[in-house]
C-alpha cells in the first residue's frame, strides 16, 4: 500500500498489548456448544430487534417474534463476519508497512483475535441457523475517491472503529441478558471483552490520522464528517435485513423495513446505538455539526 | 415518466441536494450520484418497485448506470421475466 503521504504512526499501546497477552484464551475450547437451543428463548434481546418499540412488533404473533430474534441474531452475527472480513483484509495489507511499523505488535493481536471472533460467530450461525446471510452488494468504485490519500486512510480505520462500536452496543447489552441462551450470552460477553481493546486502539489511531488530515488541509475535515455521517446511516440500515423478516414469516418485508427505519421509536433507538460514537466524533472535531445540508 | 421512474429519480435527488437536474444519461455510478453507501438502499428500492428480487451476488453494474438503463432493465415490458 503506497502510503508515503502518511506519517509513521506511533501510539502508546503497551497497556493494550499487555491486556491482550494476559487475556488470551483458546476460542476453540472455550465455549460449550449445546446440541440445540431451547425453543422458547430469544437468540437476541427483544429490545434490540429492529422492530422493538413499534406497533409492528406488537402485531407479530409470539412465534414470529421469537423467529425474528433468531434471524436477526443470525443477521447480526453475519454482519460481524462480513465486517471482520473487510477489516482484516485492510489491516493485513498494512501490517509491517513502514507507516504502521510502530503499531505492528498490536496489529498482530488484532488480526489474531478477529479471526477467532469470525470463527465463533460463524459457528453459531451454522450450527443453529444453518446459514449466514450473504454480504450486501457494494460498488468497486467507492464513495471516497474525492478524498486525499491520508483522508482515505483515516476512513479505513474510521469504518473499523464505527463498526466495532455499533457491534459493541449490542454485545454489551446481550452479555448480561439473562433471558438469552447461555451460548448466545457468552459469545456476546467474550466479544465485548476483546472489543474494548480494539475500540481503544481504534480511537487512538483515528485521532492520529485525523490530525494528519487537518494538518494537510483543514478544509477536508468537513468532507470526512460528511462521509462518516453517511457511513453511520448506512450501518444502521444493514441491521434491517428484509431477508430476516421473510425468514421470520413476516409479509411485505421491504415495505416493513421502510416503515421501521423511519418510525420515531426506531429513530430514538438509532440515536442510542450511535450515541457514544457521535459524542466521540464531535469531541475530536469531526462530528455531524460540520456537515452542511 | 411513470410513477416508478419518478420514485427512482426522487431517491437520487433526495440524496444529492446540490444536484438540480438529473439527465437520463448521467452515469450515476461514476458521478457518485449513487455511491457505495447508498447502493444497498437503491437495490431495495428497485426490488420493492418491481416486486422482483435482485441477487446481490449476481449484479450487472451496467443495469444501474443510467436512468435509461434502469428503465430498460427494470421498468419496460420486456424487462419482466
Ligand atoms: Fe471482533
Ligand atoms: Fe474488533
Amino acid at each position: 500500500m503506497a502510503v508515503r503521504e502518511i506519517e509513521p504512526i506511533d501510539l502508546a499501546l503497551d497497556r493494550l498489548e499487555l491486556m491482550a497477552e494476559s487475556g488470551y484464551y483458546n476460542p476453540y475450547t472455550m465455549f460449550d456448544w449445546p446440541e440445540a437451543i431451547e425453543p422458547d428463548k430469544p437468540w437476541m434481546s427483544e429490545s434490540l430487534t429492529t422492530l422493538a418499540g413499534t406497533p409492528m412488533w406488537d402485531e407479530l404473533t409470539r412465534e414470529q417474534q421469537l423467529a425474528l430474534t433468531r434471524y436477526e441474531a443470525i443477521n447480526f452475527f453475519s454482519l460481524n463476519i462480513h465486517g471482520i472480513r473487510e477489516l482484516l483484509s485492510e489491516v493485513v495489507m498494512r501490517i509491517h508497512d513502514r507507516t504502521y511499523a510502530g503499531v505492528s505488535e498490536f496489529l498482530h493481536h488484532f488480526i489474531g483475535e478477529e479471526n477467532e471472533h469470525m470463527w465463533f460467530f460463524a459457528q453459531f450461525c451454522l450450527r443453529y441457523g444453518g446459514k449466514l446471510y450473504p454480504a450486501q452488494p457494494s460498488l468497486r468504485a467507492d464513495s471516497v475517491e474525492h478524498l486525499s490519500a491520508v483522508a482515505r486512510e483515516l476512513i479505513v480505520f474510521a469504518r473499523i472503529l464505527i463498526f466495532e462500536e455499533i457491534v459493541d452496543h449490542y454485545n454489551a447489552h446481550m452479555a448480561t441478558d439473562m433471558g438469552l441462551p447461555v451460548i448466545a450470552r457468552e459469545i456476546n460477553r467474550v466479544h465485548h471483552q476483546d472489543e474494548s481493546r480494539h475500540v481503544a486502539f481504534g480511537r487512538m489511531i483515528f485521532v492520529n490520522l485525523l490530525e494528519q488530515v487537518a494538518k494537510r488541509d483543514p478544509d477536508e475535515v468537513p468532507l470526512v464528517a460528511e462521509y462518516l455521517e453517511s457511513y453511520l446511516t448506512y450501518s444502521i440500515g444493514t441491521l434491517y435485513n428484509p431477508a430476516a423478516y421473510r425468514d421470520a414469516g413476516i409479509p411485505d418485508a421491504l415495505a416493513l423495513r421502510r416503515r421501521a427505519l423511519e418510525h420515531p421509536a426506531r429513530l430514538a433507538a438509532h440515536e442510542q446505538i450511535l450515541k457514544r460514537t457521535r459524542k466521540f466524533l464531535s469531541k475530536v472535531g469531526v462530528g455531524r455539526e460540520l456537515v452542511k445540508r | 415518466m411513470n410513477d416508478q421512474m419518478r420514485a427512482v429519480r426522487d431517491f437520487i435527488l433526495q440524496r444529492n441536494s446540490t444536484m438540480d437536474t438529473l439527465s437520463d444519461d448521467l452515469d450515476l455510478i461514476d458521478s457518485r450520484a449513487i455511491n457505495s453507501l447508498a447502493f444497498v438502499e437503491f437495490i431495495f428500492l428497485l426490488e420493492e418497485l418491481t416486486g422482483e428480487s435482485i441477487d446481490p451476488e449476481d449484479l450487472d453494474l451496467d443495469d444501474f448506470r443510467t436512468l435509461t438503463a434502469i428503465e430498460a432493465r427494470f421498468f419496460t415490458r420486456e424487462a419482466v421475466r
